[in-house]
């Protein structure tokens, strides 16, 4: 039962950090706004849902649209011009985007909560012992499912295989007939789109908050070190072991250890093993 | 106490001087007044404290709220539970921030960037949770109370003469920080900023540098919080939080990296803002990111810096090359007189035949691919031996294997008869060993005469931290190395622009002022990476006239690869030639451009295409 908890938190985890692994394959920035993106796409949702009351279907075609055009916009018009400098001045800059976008939503959104309702509601499943609700099912499958459509985007799409050699061979691309600008925005902008329906299933559960944005990016960036960070499948997989793990260790020890839990896997995988749980080469091999 | 030594302690004092006299200033004003300098001060020690590791190492720090957490804590905690006199408990706290840098960064310094942040977060998020949890210690989220501080009996409790010891204090605390910057472990932080593998090659250890830097910082920015915490009254985990990690960053970005003064400036002139601003308090935060993403985007050096520029616009960087063949000549048997090393006996190109690198059957592979395959290699004391092969065939490989960057998986290389297979890349060039590298690797934000005092190779971190006090009191054994580095600069053609940015030089100069790094240190070998790739027909045959001077003048033996034949057999006695990991033949340099063999792999590929 708390595995399934936390296999739906892992789920969205897994959504938050294959954002940061796409940015940071085809353009080699660690999108530390990130977590600001998921509660823009949390916020969007209460706007959509709440706000305006059209529901969820259209929140999840819209919300991820509008995230991926804020960090596209945030690329083109902050990040393009200071690109060809140092990577302390890019990562610095995302750090202080991301605060700006939450302090933006503290200034404009006086509450410090805003809920979200359920999407699916009804009786819990029983299976044996366990009890699962179709809120579960709904935020497990939905992410998961998303998340692959992201992988399959990258892996296949003709957009994939243009940010794919972005990735491998920046002026190989070039030479080939991409354009790095165009391929940098929608890297971006399907970074955003990934952060935003973290967004959309995160925000009945957890609420929208600044907070969001720091669990957020927290999280996302755990989960991509434990996949490797340059593997997309391995963030997925590392979403879901870091949502099991934190939940195990909320459930077990006690609430305050579910943040510790996260950094604990976080210390042991940078230490012991740097390339991560899924390095890229070894999924090449398969 | 002389005039030179004066100039020199100057700049150091400074610091200190203006953190005085701002204390002093404030004690002129109301009481307000008193309470706003005193927490300008603290921010101006702690942008000074982050200028180490933010602008001059440039790591992301965002573990200073920690820090500061540590310094107030610790100095509290021993105050108010056991009743130590505030003195001792400052010390304490210090050195617990000292101790707090040390463990943070010895396992974090294995990685840059975007994970040695994360691991600076996750350190910042423990420390907060774990004084937050310890609540019969601490108090907990509620806080507790701090006494103002009582020293020989006196009780700094108004803010009057809060300000006075904030400043006395300060002052102090910022001098080792002052001394560190100015002097060459300043300047080595930078160099690891520049190039980490240029930095190594001369000898700067990166980790242990880094390590250094965190734990000084973490110390002063500890003390800072310890010095800082009775105005507070109370003290409680959450306003040391990540925002307070956050935005002391902003200090030395916006501030500005290129010295302590942007750091000190925009601590002491940001933290003003949350304070004269109260009723804009909401939006000081976001204008805060507007202000560093625009600094990053249009004054990558910091506001204050530049309007520091605006400022002296009028003087304008000689430009020009002021290298004249003849004159460089001429000083490099300055050079050999001025560093008061014993000539060789055997110099020039007819020198002793005792080899001074013997690399003996090394190899390397890379999964499948043997990059370096069997190689065997011998280098008389003073010879100037050519490689030369076809791109992918291991000459650069084999360059790495010998000056340390690459571990073989066979055999060994020795340089003067010992063997370099348990010697660090950074002792090499003690050992007598330093190269050039393929991209020209200068240490673009430092003049050309710091570039080439680095290149003296005195940098282990201890030797660092006593030159920088020996530069600061201005002591002969640092102007003997001053004088060294500059009548190197002089002998590679460079003497007129030595207080250029080497970032300002042509890709001609550049060559030439890694050459002058190099033989800083007369060295026995130098390793040349490709020294005229890039540069013009002209250029690169004054390179050759000047190579050739060093060679004959200092003795020292070179290996120099390059695809450029010509220059190559017109510098070289002797040529090796590679292909795809294996020397394939070995001779006169003229006799090899003829050789079948050498013809088949090099210029055969030629024919073909």
């Amino acid at each position: 039962m708390i595995v399934v908890g936390g296999l739906k938190v892992g789920a969205i985890y897994s959504l938050a950090a294959l954002g940061i692994v796409v940015i940071y394959k085809a353009t080699r920035v660690v999108n530390f706004a990130h977590g600001a993106f998921v509660l823009a796409g949390a916020y969007a949702t209460y706007g959509v849902v709440e706000a305006v009351g059209l529901g969820y279907w259209p929140a999840y075609a819209i919300v991820p649209l509008a995230t991926g055009v804020l960090a596209a916009a945030v690329e083109m018009i902050v990040l393009r011009p200071i690109r060809r400098a140092d990577i302390f001045a890019l990562i610095t800059s995302t750090i202080f985007i991301g605060i700006g976008l939450s302090e933006i939503y503290r200034l404009v959104q006086n509450t410090e909560m805003l809920g979200v309702r359920n999407p699916v509601s009804g009786r819990p499943i029983f299976i044996g012992d366990v009890i699962i609700t179709k809120e579960q099912i709904w935020v497990f499958g939905g992410a998961l499912l998303s998340s692959l459509i992201g992988l399959a985007i990258f892996g296949y799409a003709p957009l994939g295989r243009g940010l794919r050699a972005l990735a491998a061979n920046p002026r190989g691309a070039v030479l080939c007939g991409y354009s790095i600008d165009g391929m940098n925005a929608m890297a971006w902008f399907l970074g955003g789109a990934l952060a935003g329906l973290a967004g959309v299933f995160a925000a009945p559960s957890s609420g929208v908050s600044p907070e969001l944005a720091v669990s957020m990016i927290t999280a996302g960036f755990v989960a991509a070190v434990i996949g490797g960070f340059d593997s997309l499948r391995g963030a997925l997989f590392g979403g879901l072991i870091l949502g099991v793990a934190q939940t195990l260790a909320a459930a077990y020890i006690s609430s305050a250890t579910a943040n510790a839990a996260s950094f604990l896997l976080l210390f042991v995988v940078l230490m012991w093993r740097p390339e991560g749980l899924f390095p890229e080469a070894k999924i090449r091999d398969v | 106490m002389s005039r030179g030594r004066l100039r020199a302690l100057g700049p150091i004092l400074a610091p200190s001087g203006s953190l005085l006299a701002v204390a002093i200033v404030g004690l002129l004003l109301d009481t307000y007044w008193q309470y706003v300098m005193a927490i300008s001060i603290s921010a101006a020690v702690i942008g000074g404290a982050l200028a180490m590791l933010v602008g001059y190492a440039r790591c992301i720090t965002l573990t200073t709220g920690a820090m500061l957490a540590i310094g107030a804590y610790a100095s509290t905690l021993p105050v108010v539970h056991a009743g130590v006199p505030f003195l001792a408990a400052l010390l304490f706290a210090t050195a617990l921030g000292a101790v707090a840098g040390l463990v943070l960064a010895i396992p974090g310094v294995r990685f840059r960037s975007h994970n040695l942040a994360m691991i600076t977060f996750v350190f910042q998020a423990v420390v907060i949770i774990i004084l937050r949890e310890s609540k019969t210690l601490t108090g907990g989220a509620e806080g507790i109370h701090v006494p103002p501080p009582v020293i020989f009996g006196l009780s700094f409790s108004n803010d009057a003469n809060f300000l006075l010891l904030c400043g006395a204090l300060f002052a102090l605390v910022i001098l080792p920080i002052a001394v560190l910057l100015a002097g060459p472990f300043g300047k080595n932080l930078r160099a690891i900023a520049a190039n980490e593998n240029a930095a190594r090659a001369f000898g700067i250890d990166v980790r242990r540098y880094l390590i250094a830097a965190f734990t000084w910082s973490s110390a002063v920015i500890a003390f800072a919080g310890a010095v800082s915490a009775p105005r507070f009254r109370i003290i409680d985990p959450d306003s040391y939080g990540l925002m307070t990690s956050i935005f002391t960053l902003t200090y030395p970005i916006i501030g500005g990296m290129g010295s302590i003064w942007g750091g000190l400036v925009g601590g002491g002139v940001l933290r003003l803002f949350p304070e004269l601003l109260r009723p804009l308090a909401d939006y000081i935060d976001l204008a805060f990111c507007v202000l560093v993403v625009g600094t990053l985007t249009f004054f990558p050096d910091g506001l204050a810096s530049a309007v520091w520029t605006v400022g002296r616009r009028g003087r304008k960087p000689s430009t020009g090359s002021a290298a004249i063949p003849g004159v460089a000549v001429a000083r490099i048997a300055e050079l050999s007189s001025a560093t008061g090393f014993a000539p060789p006996t055997h110099g020039g190109r007819h020198g002793a035949d005792a080899p001074v690198l013997t690399i003996e059957s090394v190899s390397r592979s890379y999964g499948a691919l043997r990059a370096v395959d069997g190689v065997s290699l011998s280098i008389a004391s003073g010879a100037l031996h050519g490689l030369m092969g076809p791109n992918g065939a291991g000459k650069t490989t084999l360059f790495n294997l010998v000056s340390g960057f690459v571990r073989a998986d066979r055999g060994r290389v020795l340089l003067s008869g010992v063997s370099l297979e348990n010697v660090p890349i950074e002792r090499r060039i003690g050992l007598g060993m330093t190269r050039t590298f393929q991209h020209a690797a200068t240490f673009q934000r430092l003049s050309c005469l710091d570039n080439v005092m680095i290149g003296l190779g005195r940098n282990t971190v201890f030797e660092g931290t006593s030159r920088s006090i020996a530069a600061a009191l201005d002591r002969e054994s640092f102007r003997a190395e001053r004088r060294t580095a500059l009548s190197a600069l002089a002998a590679v053609g460079l003497g007129a622009r030595a207080d250029d940015m080497a970032s300002a030089l042509s890709l001609g100069d550049q060559r030439r002022l890694e050459i002058a790094r190099a033989i800083a240190s007369r060295p026995r070998i130098i390793l040349l990476d490709e020294p005229v790739s890039g540069v013009s027909a002209e250029e690169a045959h004054r390179l050759r006239e000047l190579l050739l001077a060093v060679n004959r003048e200092l003795g020292i033996a070179m290996v120099v690869i390059e695809h450029n034949i010509r220059f190559l057999v017109s510098l070289c006695d002797r040529i090796s030639v590679m292909s795809e990991g294996k020397v394939i033949a070995e001779g006169d340099a003229a006799a090899m451009v003829d050789d079948p063999r050498v013809r088949k792999v090099y210029f055969g590929e030629r024919e073909v295409a």
